[in-house]
């Protein structure tokens, strides 16, 4: 394999034994693919876990040299509609894998992206080529995942890692790379990327793309400065009563920064309770924000929501003030 | 009698009053065809689309052949008109220049019309002229690069009055100039208004300003909206007057509650709204149409009853800006895709995440090793170092 730059892909683990953190998950599947024979897999859990790692070391253990012949992966999140995943699966499965395992490996990233009857249809797809295919899965949430599925496959929950598993993978690269990391590093790079090593390897990159002798303050402030704009000055504009501003940022960070609603709201939510305001009128904005949430995820429009959502807000600032 | 407006219809390129640009467009257009098969005359009505497509046939002796959108039923009624058009040429004159009128008035009945009007366009032997108002609509977007696209813009004020003097000295109407300034400034450019106004007002002058008719869609949807925010009354029917769809009406609503609401109001309008949205969803992943009986009641009556009492005074509504972002950002953000992509590939994760961390990932895309691993284009690279 040609060497990458990118140090994700750089330092991402090639073999079981350098996986770090879920290690119950890591020896039940490492026993599974011994045997040569695996069934569909579904690994849960949240993202920069290791679950794309793993499904890589499990083709690369299966089928060795020829791994990239016999493995394909489908992005659910990118791959617009059903179709073209079953297109793709089709092609893939319609020649025989190559070596002596006698089936392919189909990998499936975000497959929670996929609607219901998206689902239904991946599962007949699924049936079909049962004899030349597995499928290994990936999603944030199992719940997502309708159940037909979830029984065809094994399902294998990952934890979000550990501040000592993140902090012996950014070791590694630091040694690697000739990095000079203070000790108060290994703490802001947990916090800032909340236990997501992929975006902890990333921070560390951008990091040291600047300098190779890091601190904490540069870490955060490349964290900063490189977060989406932050939906705390939306809410900002829309306590002070500034209805039209509040909307306007909020428009640019929907845009400018691809933020999807669900994300955004997401992030109202967290910041509810950071905000200088009355906790009742805090309760009541949460009430209506877990509304909002509910009705994006049922399939609105995601402005309309938010810009009702903000004319709470704007309320809340208003009876602050009395 | 006869229409003004038909009565003076120009016949000459030089009597196409403030389209100047328009007409060497067109002239270029014809000399170059068949370079581009199509043109697209667009812009609002009253500008002199029409006109000038018949103006050029008669600058050119060449034939029309004129197709309106009540014409343009469906596939198979277009097949059998259009297409021995095309290919045949003219008994009589050598010239022939096909006409499609008001394209953007092709609906959702007339079925496979603007794919059959496209392979048409494919194979026609004379040129073919487009004439509409909204032509930015997505259905039209397959048309829209098989054609060149002219522009016809309003007309100015001064424009239509210094058309509707000469018209009047022609009549041998003594007008005097503010009457006439009057009715070119209610026309909003619109010259066919105009002169139907003219025509109708010199009889009775009185009648000009006191009639509020709705010329435009857009006339209307301001009277809808100024009723809607200031009065306090149910409106179950207020939508009925015009011919814009409810969802279309919601972006409206949309963009102007806070121009007119604050506080309370403002936030029951927009939860009202909210409610409105949730039964569109569910109408369109349901299809089940009932649900349009609710969606139209909270975003008229709903917003309607938002404040506590009538409001007065003159509020300056605005055309819903959303779209047009939207669409102006995937604009800009084409090449951040792309880059995206590239990237995506390499590092076993989706696009739309690289996307999300894009800012975050720029320093580490900036390194010459990682953009010649990711095969970078010379655009993408200079994109990154904005």
């Amino acid at each position: 394999m040609t060497q990458t730059d990118i140090w994700t892909e750089r330092y991402r683990p090639g073999t079981f034994e350098e996986v770090v953190g879920q290690q119950e998950i890591v020896k039940r599947v490492k026993s599974l693919v011994q045997a040569m024979n695996i069934p569909h897999l579904l690994f849960a859990g949240p993202a920069g876990t290791g679950k794309s790692t793993l499904a890589l070391i499990v083709v690369k253990q299966l089928f060795g040299e020829n791994w990239k012949q016999n493995y394909i992966e489908l992005n659910a999140s990118d791959e617009r509609g059903i179709e073209v995943v079953r297109q793709k699966v089709k092609d893939f499965a319609r020649t025989k894998a190559l070596g002596n395992v006698p089936f392919k490996v189909i990998f499936l990233d975000e497959a929670d992206a996929l609607t219901r009857e998206a689902q239904q249809a991946l599962r007949r797809t699924m049936e079909n080529y049962t004899n030349t295919c597995r499928f290994i899965m990936s999603c944030n949430y199992s719940s997502k995942i309708i159940d037909p599925i979830q029984s065809r496959c094994v399902v294998f929950r990952f934890r979000l890692l550990e501040k000592k598993d993140i902090a012996s993978v950014i070791k590694r690269i630091a040694e690697k790379e000739k990095l000079k990391l203070s000790d108060d590093v290994f703490e802001t790079l947990y916090e800032s990327s909340e236990g997501d090593c992929r975006r902890a390897i990333n921070l560390l990159q951008a990091t040291a793309s600047i300098s190779l002798d890091i601190n904490a303050e540069m870490i955060n402030i490349i964290a900063s400065s490189s977060k989406p704009t932050n939906v705390k000055v939306v809410l900002d504009y829309a306590l002070a009563g500034d209805f039209p501003s509040a909307r306007e940022k909020l428009l640019d960070v929907m845009l400018k920064d691809s933020v999807s609603g669900t994300d955004i709201v997401k992030a109202i939510q967290k910041e509810i309770w950071l905000l200088n305001i009355e906790p009742e009128l805090k309760v009541k904005l949460t009430e209506k924000t877990g509304e909002i949430e509910f009705r994006m995820v049922e399939g609105s429009d995601e402005f309309v929501q938010l810009q009702s959502l903000l004319a709470s807000f704007v309320l809340a600032g208003k009876l602050n003030k009395l | 009698m006869s229409s003004l407006a038909e009565k003076y219809r120009p016949k000459k390129y030089a009597e196409m009053l403030g389209q100047e640009k328009a007409v060497i467009e067109l002239k270029i257009f014809l000399k170059e065809f068949p370079k581009k098969k199509a043109l697209l005359l667009y812009g609002p009505p009253g500008t002199g689309k029409t006109t000038l497509a018949l103006v050029a046939a008669l600058e050119n002796e060449a034939e029309i052949f004129e197709l309106n959108s009540s014409d343009l039923r469906n596939r198979a009624k277009l097949e059998e008109i259009l297409k021995p058009a095309s290919l045949q040429t003219s008994l009589f004159k050598k010239n022939k220049i096909l006409l499609v009128d008001e394209v953007d008035g092709v609906t959702g009945t007339d079925i496979g019309g603007i794919p059959e009007l496209i392979r048409i366009i494919e194979k026609s032997s004379h040129p073919v002229i487009i004439t509409g108002n909204d032509v930015w609509q997505t259905k039209l977007a397959p048309l829209r690069p098989l054609c060149k696209m002219v522009e016809m813009k309003s007309l100015t004020t001064d424009a239509v009055a210094y058309h509707l003097k000469k018209i009047a000295d022609k009549e041998n109407i003594a007008e005097n100039p503010h009457f006439l300034r009057q009715v070119a400034l209610k026309s909003q450019g619109d010259l066919r208004a105009a002169l139907n106004d003219f025509q109708a007002y010199s009889i009775d002058k009185d009648s000009l300003i006191i009639n509020q008719d709705k010329r435009h869609r857009e006339d209307s949807i301001f009277n809808i909206l100024k009723l809607l925010f200031q009065e306090r009354q149910d409106f179950l029917e207020l939508f009925d007057t015009t011919d814009m769809s409810l969802d279309e009406i919601l972006l409206w609503i949309e963009e102007n509650i806070p121009r007119e609401y604050q506080n309370e109001a403002l936030h029951k309008a927009y939860g009202a709204l909210s409610n409105a949205d949730v039964h569109r969803g569910r109408i369109y992943r349901q299809q089940h149409w009932r649900f349009l009986i609710y969606q139209n009641i909270f975003q008229s009556a709903g917003i309607a009853y938002a404040k506590d009492r009538p409001k007065q005074g003159f509020t300056k509504y605005e055309r819903p800006k959303r779209i047009l972002k939207i669409w102006l950002n995937n604009q800009k953000s084409a090449k951040k895709k792309t880059i995206a992509q590239k990237y995506a590939r390499l590092v076993h994760c989706s696009i739309k995440r690289v996307m999300r961390d894009f800012e975050l990932l720029k320093p580490i895309m900036q390194k010459p090793e990682v953009q010649s691993q990711l095969r970078l284009e010379q655009d993408e690279v200079e994109f990154l170092k904005r």
